[in-house]
């Protein structure tokens, strides 16, 4: 088992939820096996947290021969990055099973096959397996949007799926490309990831590949002006959907920029990075601005999600390490806030029945436990010391003011902005004067206590005692960072000697 | 000359096939009902036979048959399997189809049978008058099943168009012939190639006109812009398993004759590439838009189609001498007709008495009554529009390595931008079946070989996307 665990992970919940979509199952049925094949694809993935030693190169390697003619081999593996992602997802899921009970059976089914799949995208170590996974995870999030959506379903769906669609066929084409180079370099075919970086790459194809890569990533993150599918998509898509497209998808995006782009277009990368991080502050700012001004609470959520997107993806054009470290720390610390935030989202519409702030009121007096766990998960969301939000956070703003002061300085001071929307958010929902829509709020039963609890001691341990967690990430995104190094050398010292021949003059 | 007849083997057993049930009907010793598992058996002995001829290793490939008539090579192979296949599915959707709609005839799977005939002559033909008889032997057929509903005035119209322009074909196709034989003094392939290597492809005026005719004759067939105009109204009017048997078999039996001849001679397809490139890329987009305008199924498939053959013509301008290209050709032909296969089987076990669901609009609500039919025709969108696991999308995917290979990246990148925008008829199937209520319940007459044909298809969607192809 310990051999093909990952494996397991990609495919027993894509099993499952294919098994539970051919056959009849009760509504129960489902929630009761989805809740049970995500627990155990979190007991795998803490056997494999435990057994991850963290020395910087992928581990749990599978190999398996695919299409032996064109190189595509079906591999997986992680590493010190993808391990968080992987981590984030596990964990988190079962906490949907338990939090929606009454959802039709397709809701659960396609639930467990997004997260098989994104599994899959986070483990291939192969460029077209790696594709396959990218695509059949927009699968089910198609089908939960359009089938159990709101009012705006259709559009939303349509606008999510063509953007992404298109998004990703042009990466298709950029990573053909790199196997067609591959084979005309090496006289061989191949899609390993970890020989694309031999490649050497130059030329217009080169960028045009680049470009197309960036673009199918920066969709999926969204980064500014390719988020505009996401205001629609988050607040349209069932809480779930919602979820997994905040706390999960949408890191992945940033996790393949890591995995893909850093390492094989190291001086394209290098070339338009601060382009990029100015790209990811803007999109911080605006966002954040777009959120003060939402009176749904939901899109309020979807604004924020994007903004705090924006910082995740700044950390990442940095190229150094503290940036990335922070980058990926703080994806596990957004997805863990976020997710969260996304599935309080749901819980308050459910029982309030309505998703406009000014309806609600007082929740707090009515539902404690719930006001301190909503309390808890806002505050690491806007990066208060002590919580997780923090660490990476200031990982990523000490990153950012070595890379460029000014984006440093940007990116630290729009940091308010959040605070803003957060609080105001929560002091009009929580407390002020009862409204009609919070009479007799419901709070969080046992069960669900229970269930977020860990989640909360996560966001806190994350915040007081990063040390574990940084050890094991830190290696590998050293690797990372040394595959760009030497560009980001040759670049400084081109800027350098522009500045003595400017000088001389 | 036994190894002749063994070599035909496949197209001996549909010929008799055909003849058996073109005799039992005029005798009426058979149902419809029955005539649909004879045919099956027919085209199901035929592909065993077609594999075994291909398996006893007896024959080296690229195999002469009647003195250079007939040339059997593992492309000719593997083309006639998939037409066999396409001949089998579709027998075994029209029963349910004729099961709603009463102008069936016995003789109907004789007529199939023989297109199918003419179909498996033309992947071996080698000679310019042998082509233009399975040619023929094939449109012939496929004339009287376009106009098999005589009552229907759509198909008296489609049967008409065709009949009118597959005759100019006809023309172009021999006025191509005899000016080649000016030329060259003979009708063979084999004769052409060493002639235009001895003395170049414009040495003769006749040569080129003639290739210029033959090769317009083959883009009318498969629909390339902009001899495609047919298609939508031809598609549109032919009763639904004919019209999913048109377009897999005959574009199988086309593409396959069509690559055979331009690489006849490098110098003939260097010539002919850069024609073929802009040919190929308008019938993406001018496909693309016109299947985007659709409202009914039957015409968005059939512009879709007419995609579908520009990214056939993409790996046709890439096709070379080596081993990759030829199979890039059949493993996408192999795709696309069993996701064609399916839908078509689909749109036959559902569409009811006299055709009577058609639109976008008439397929709202369907998952939320016939939940599997739904999923099946997803997962034949979903390979048609070339999202993986499936069929279509390593279909899709060789073609573009092929093209990149060949150095044609312009044309992988804008088939990449087609299949962007073929996304939206695609989805919007999808969309009205799964997103929207129903307005009826969508009952059928009860089929076994309906459903059976369409989960069989399905599960070849998975099951031919994981095939590796040889280089």
């Amino acid at each position: 088992m310990l051999e093909h665990i990952l494996s397991s992970m990609i495919f027993l919940p894509i099993a499952a939820g294919l098994l539970l979509l051919l056959f009849p199952v009760a509504k129960n049925g489902a929630r009761a096996v989805g809740f049970v094949v995500s627990v155990a694809v979190l007991i795998l993935g803490l056997k494999l947290y435990t057994g991850f030693n963290g020395a910087g190169g992928m581990e749990f390697v599978e190999r398996q021969t695919w299409v032996q003619s064109l190189g595509i081999n079906y591999i997986l593996g992680v590493d010190g990055i993808s391990l968080f992602v992987l981590m984030a997802g596990a964990v988190l899921f079962p906490l949907i099973y338990l939090v929606f009970s009454t959802k039709p059976k397709g809701y659960y089914a396609n639930l467990l096959i997004v997260e098989g799949a994104m599994a899959g995208a986070i483990c291939a170590g192969d460029l077209i397996l790696f594709y396959i996974f990218w695509e059949v995870m927009l699968l089910p999030i198609f089908f939960m949007i359009g089938l159990y959506g709101g009012e705006g379903k259709v559009a939303a769906t349509i606008k999510i799926t063509i953007y992404t669609i298109a998004g990703s066929l042009l990466m298709l084409a950029a990573i053909l490309y790199l196997g067609v180079s591959y084979h005309s370099q090496f006289g061989g075919w191949s899609f390993d990831i970890a020989k694309m970086g031999a490649m050497k790459l130059h030329g217009t194809g080169a960028l045009l590949a680049f470009v197309a890569f960036m673009l199918a990533f920066a969709i999926k993150i969204p980064i500014f002006p390719f988020h505009t599918w996401l205001p629609d998509a988050y607040t349209e898509a069932p809480s779930a959907a919602t979820f997994v497209l905040s706390a999960i998808m949408a890191k992945i995006g940033v996790y393949a920029v890591i995995r893909f782009v850093i390492p094989i277009f190291g001086p394209e990368f290098t070339r338009y990075a601060l382009l990029l991080a100015y790209l990811g502050v803007i999109g911080m700012i605006y966002c954040g601005l777009a959120a003060i001004a939402q009176k749904d609470f939901k899109r309020m959520l979807a604004f924020s999600s994007a903004s705090h997107m924006g910082i995740i993806a700044l950390g990442i054009f940095c190229m150094n390490i503290q940036a990335l470290t922070g980058s990926i720390y703080q994806i596990v610390a957004h997805a863990t806030s976020t997710g969260v935030l996304f599935l309080f989202a749901g819980v308050l519409e459910e029982r309030s029945h309505t998703r406009k702030i000014e309806d609600l009121g007082g929740i707090a007096s009515q539902a404690p436990v719930f006001a301190l766990f909503f309390a808890v998960a806002m505050l690491a969301s806007v990066g208060l010391p002590g919580t997780s939000g923090f660490i990476g956070e200031f990982l990523i703003i000490l990153g950012a003011i070595k890379f460029n002061v000014v984006v440093g300085i940007l990116a630290g001071t729009s940091l308010i902005i959040g605070v803003c929307y957060m609080l105001w958010m929560f002091q009009r929902v929580f407390f002020e004067k009862s409204k009609k829509a919070s009479f007799k709020f419901k709070d969080l039963s046992g069960a669900e206590v229970a269930a977020f609890l860990p989640i909360v001691v996560i966001i806190i341990v994350m915040g007081i005692y990063p040390q574990p967690f940084l050890k094991k990430i830190e290696p590998a995104a050293k690797i990372q960072i040394s595959s760009i190094s030497q560009h980001v050398q040759v670049a400084e010292t081109i800027v350098l000697d522009k500045g003595h021949k400017l000088e001389q003059k | 000359m036994t190894r002749d007849f063994f070599l035909l083997l496949p197209l001996f057993i549909v010929g008799a096939g055909a003849i058996l049930l073109m005799l039992r009907a005029a005798f009426g010793k058979l149902t419809l009902e029955a005539a649909s598992p004879v045919s099956m058996c027919v085209f199901a002995l035929a592909f065993v036979a077609q594999l075994l001829t291909g398996t006893t290793g007896h024959f080296v490939p690229y195999e002469s048959a009647f003195n250079g008539m007939l040339v059997v090579t593992d492309f000719s192979r593997v083309a006639a399997l998939i037409i066999l296949a396409c001949g089998f599915f579709t027998s075994m959707s029209s029963q349910s189809y004729f099961k709603e709609n009463s102008f069936g005839l016995v003789e109907y799977y004789s007529l199939i049978a023989f297109s199918a005939c003419g179909m498996l002559l033309l992947t071996m033909a080698q000679e310019l008058i042998t082509a233009f008889i399975s040619l023929e032997i094939m449109s012939l057929a496929i004339y009287t099943l376009v106009g098999f509903n005589r009552k229907n005035v759509g198909a008296a119209e489609a049967v008409l168009k065709y009949l009118m322009l597959g005759a100019f074909t006809g023309a172009f196709f021999t006025m191509g012939t005899a000016l080649i034989y000016g030329g060259i003094q003979s009708t063979k392939f084999a004769a052409l190639g060493t002639y235009m290597a001895t003395e170049g492809l414009f040495h003769t005026p006749a040569v080129v006109g003639g290739v210029f005719f033959i090769i317009i004759a083959f883009l009318f067939k498969v629909a390339a812009f902009p001899f495609h105009a047919w298609v939508i109204d031809v598609y549109d009017g032919a009763s639904m398993p004919v019209t999913g048997f048109m377009a897999t078999a005959l574009k199988t039996a086309i593409f396959a004759i069509f690559a055979n001849f331009i690489m006849i001679n490098p110098a003939l397809k260097n010539q002919w590439v850069p024609y073929l490139f802009y040919i190929a890329i308008l019938t993406m987009f001018g496909g693309n838009l016109i299947a985007i305008g659709q409202n009914t199924l039957k015409r968005m498939l059939a512009a879709s189609g007419v995609v579908h053959t520009g990214y056939l013509l993409i790996a046709l301008v890439a096709v070379s001498t080596d081993h990759f290209s030829g199979s890039v050709i059949l493993f996408s032909l192999a795709a696309y007709a069993v996701s064609t296969l399916g839908i078509f089987a689909a749109l036959s076990y559902l569409t009811g008495n006299g055709e009577k669901r058609t639109s976008f609009e008439d397929f709202k609500g369907l998952a939320k009554s016939r939940p599997y039919s739904a999923a099946a025709i997803t997962i034949f969108l979903l390979s048609m529009a070339g999202i993986p696991p499936t069929a279509g999308f390593m279909g899709k995917f060789y073609i573009i390595v092929s093209a990149i290979n060949a150095g044609q990246v312009t044309l992988a990148v804008l088939g990449i931008v087609s299949s962007i925008l073929s996304m939206w008829y695609y989805l919007r199937l999808i969309v009205n079946m799964y997103f929207h209520d129903a307005k009826e319940s969508f009952e059928t007459e009860k089929s076994i070989l309906g459903p059976a044909c369409m989960l069989i298809l399905a599960v070849s969607v998975f099951a031919i996307s994981f095939y590796p192809i040889a280089i």
